[in-house]
């Protein structure tokens, strides 16, 4: 019992001191922008798909925003993805086609499996350009985004872009400032630290770019994944494409606004996640493929990172059983000068990375609610390890896997 | 005391105590000061020519004084409705272009100008200037932004710390240091010696060029939907002189690619990359670290490299019709070359002389 408490903590002081590179990156390393200077150049056809399941409450605000960009008109296609909508989707979107001949592609689906990737690669039929950007419904895009995204693409490596997502209901309640928080640790501090340090930045699936050829060579869209996202990234990354994370290429989101949804949300996320480490993980790590040694120890680290949850919540028990047993692990003394470090150190890693997110972004006050992330984490724990025990159910049971959309708050237009 | 209010004692006083840290916490969930979505979303991220934009839309309501001044051969100042201080002048040998004679001095007006405006050297412009007509600067002085309607020409070692916009040509003599951002709707010419950041004009001329066109460089779209092939190499790889290669390179090391070789197509090192003379590239050219472009090369798509470009004199990168970004946190460009589009050093771009 005393071995794999070991273990557990060795895990979590891994992830601790990397979440420390990562921070003093951030705030004192060469930062990575590398393609975000490319303003002029001759622009290749690009499609965007926007992935649209029941939302009439946002799709009229990222058509209308993408009528407006910055890219020349007539080498931009938008593809709406109305992924089998009962709602009033279709004739918002119909209406946007009438009103913008030519510029409006949209793709109506009425049938088959469920979930934005079956969605993405039913759509992929209409889609002929070598770029493709992908959007969910629920964003909103600044006028110079579309080239921001698209000109990584002029290197032939970048197989998979990703931009910054940020909060727009940021100020609706605690709950959407705590993610406001979190995603700013998230993209701010984890993605571009990992882009500057050549490590893995995750594709996010939104806000994102994909190669036509390098989604071709990998095998399009991987309709069994729940996270496509991560699956893409991965896929990308052992047959040599690189994902690439433009800091600079922001766009508005809407978070989650209740407990329920943020909870479903993220139980998605983990078993998603978890379904790539599980498929991924061991190739990744020692398998014949084109990443780099950095490259192989970050992704596999990155595959991890919902694992931790459960892996942490035994680490707790284990500690109080070791605790009631009355062993002294390490002599006692050694053990209590670790756990003192760990306490002032080790919990504190992830709040370093989001306060630091915040004083990268200019923002002061915000950061008076770091506190409150406290009751962020216990739920994130609790939920990650919940879908991480019913995933495991479900494999023994054979269950299949129920997809949850997030629900939208924004009022209908 | 009794025992039973001491606890109690205790335990409110340890509450408080743990409740002390999250005080702001709660004041701020409380108050919402900082709750509104973070302002980086931004609809003009990017845009050289928003600046210029925005003042010559601030200035609108100076038009017309300006439009009288020139008329009539007068001068006017005044204030703008948020404070700010104007000259107008409507002839060149105003008055009030005495003030301006002055050396090493000061102006902090913003000044309007619907005639040729001829400014003397060693002055400082602390506050934006419009020139309706021509402007031509002296020598050493410092400007802080520059809106011109046709033709800008700074003298010799002259400054600008925040934006030049010409409608017509830019001109920067020799020393000049252009912090910011400077463009043209047609030409912007460096010569020797001036340190740049950003610069976008459909031509940008870097010394004496001559006049010769990208002969090497076939006037053609790269921006097919074709799907991408990629030559994939672990290592460092050299392109013979003379080679010709179809297609595109992926380069996990450095590349040197030897004189006159050709690649129909787009390159990336992850490592150094050496362009040596007359080679040339119809797509992008994207280093990880160093790229030293030889002389006399010509790059069709973009060039990034991550650390450090050189340029060699004679090269062209873009053509008018399709004009590209070349980029890099540190440039050194040579005389001699030409880059149709964009130029932006992100922290120092530099002329120097060819050897």
């Amino acid at each position: 019992m005393i071995y794999v408490l070991y273990i557990i903590v060795f895990v979590i002081c891994v992830y601790t001191g990397r979440h420390y590179w990562f921070t003093l990156n951030r705030l004192f390393g060469f930062q990575r922008h590398p393609y975000i200077d490319i303003d002029t150049a001759d622009w290749p056809p690009v499609t965007v798909l926007v992935a649209a399941h029941n939302e009439e409450k946002v799709v009229a605000n990222i058509l209308e925003a993408l009528m407006t960009v910055k890219y020349p008109a007539d080498k931009m296609i938008v593809i709406p993805v109305n992924d089998r909508s009962t709602d009033r989707t279709r004739e918002i979107i119909d209406k946007f086609v009438e009103g913008f001949p030519g510029r409006i592609q949209p793709f109506h689906r009425v049938g088959g499996k469920g979930g934005k990737a079956a969605a993405l690669k039913d759509a992929m039929r209409l889609v002929s350009t070598e770029v493709i950007l992908i959007f969910d419904a629920d964003y909103i895009p600044g006028a110079g985004l579309i080239k921001q995204l698209v000109a990584p693409f002029f290197d032939l490596e970048v197989g998979g872009v990703m931009g910054r997502v940020v909060p727009l209901n940021a100020g609706t309640n605690l709950l959407t400032r705590l993610l406001d928080l979190e995603r700013s640790g998230g993209y701010q501090v984890d993605q571009q630290a990992r882009m500057n340090l050549r490590l893995v930045p995750q594709h996010g699936g939104t806000v994102a770019g994909v190669r036509l050829s390098a989604l071709r060579e990998i095998g399009g869209w991987n309709e069994n994944s729940l996270t496509e996202d991560t699956d893409l990234t991965y896929r990308l990354l052992l047959n040599g494409w690189k994902t690439v994370y433009q800091n600079r290429s922001e766009c508005y989101e809407e978070v989650p606004e209740v407990w329920p949804v943020r909870i479903r949300q993220i139980m998605r996320w983990a078993k998603g996640h978890n379904q790539a480490m599980m498929t991924y993980g061991l190739h990744l790590l020692l398998g014949k493929n084109r990443a780099t040694l950095r490259e192989r120890i970050d992704g596999t680290l990155l595959l991890g990172v919902y694992a931790m949850a459960p892996v942490t919540l035994v680490g707790w028990a284990l500690a109080l059983a070791v605790f009631y047993q009355g062993i002294a692990p390490l002599h006692g003394v050694i053990a209590l000068l670790s756990l003192t470090a760990y306490a002032a150190l080790g919990n504190l890693a992830a709040f370093f990375e989001i306060a630091a997110a915040a004083r990268l972004d200019g923002t002061r006050k915000r950061i008076c609610l770091l506190p409150f992330l406290i009751l962020g984490f216990a739920v994130s724990i609790f939920s990650v390890s919940r879908a991480a025990a019913s995933q495991i159910s479900d494999l023994v049971t054979g269950a299949e896997f129920h997809w949850d959309k997030t629900e939208r708050f924004r009022k209908v237009l | 005391m009794n025992p039973y209010l001491a606890v109690a004692a205790l335990i409110l006083m340890v509450s408080m105590m743990l409740m002390l840290p999250l005080i702001p916490a709660f004041w701020e969930l409380r108050r919402k000061s900082d709750a509104r979505p973070l302002n980086v979303v931004q609809q003009n991220a990017g845009e050289i020519r928003h600046f210029a934009s925005s003042f010559r839309d601030y200035i609108k309501g100076l038009q017309p004084i300006l439009q009288r001044c020139v008329a009539d051969g007068i001068s006017a100042s005044g204030a703008l409705p948020d404070g700010e201080e104007y000259v107008v002048l409507g002839r060149a040998d105003e008055p009030l272009m005495l003030a301006l004679q002055q050396r090493d001095a000061t102006h902090p007006v913003m000044m309007a100008a619907g005639v040729d405006l001829v400014v003397p050297p060693s002055g400082t412009f602390s506050r934006d200037i419009y020139a309706g007509a021509q402007f031509i600067g002296g020598d050493k002085n410092s400007y802080r932004a520059i809106l011109g309607e046709t033709n800008v020409h700074l003298g010799a070692s002259s400054r600008v710390t925040r934006w030049v916009h010409a409608v017509g040509d830019f001109t920067a003599d020799a020393g000049c240091r252009l912090y910011g951002r400077i463009s043209s709707d047609s030409l912007i010419r460096l010569r020797a010696d001036c340190g740049f950041l950003r610069l976008n004009a459909p031509r940008i001329e870097i010394g004496n060029v001559a006049i010769n066109g990208n002969a090497n460089l076939p006037d053609s779209s790269s921006s097919k939907s074709a799907p991408v092939e990629r030559f994939f190499h672990d290592g460092d790889f050299e392109v013979r002189a003379g080679e010709v290669i179809s297609g595109n390179m992926v380069i996990r090391g450095n590349l040197h690619i030897r004189s006159g070789a050709r690649i129909r197509g787009s390159v990336k090192s992850t490592q150094d990359m050496v362009l040596d003379d007359g080679v040339s590239v119809e797509g992008s050219l994207i280093s990880a670290r160093k790229l030293r472009i030889g002389p006399n090369c010509a790059v069709h798509g973009p060039v990034v490299a991550e650390r450090e470009l050189a340029i060699g004199s004679g090269t062209r990168c873009g053509t008018l019709s399709l004009p590209t970004t070349v980029s890099a946190p540190r440039i050194e460009v040579e005389e001699a070359v030409v880059v149709f589009g964009t130029l932006w050093a992100r922290e120092d771009g530099e002329v120097v002389a060819t050897p």
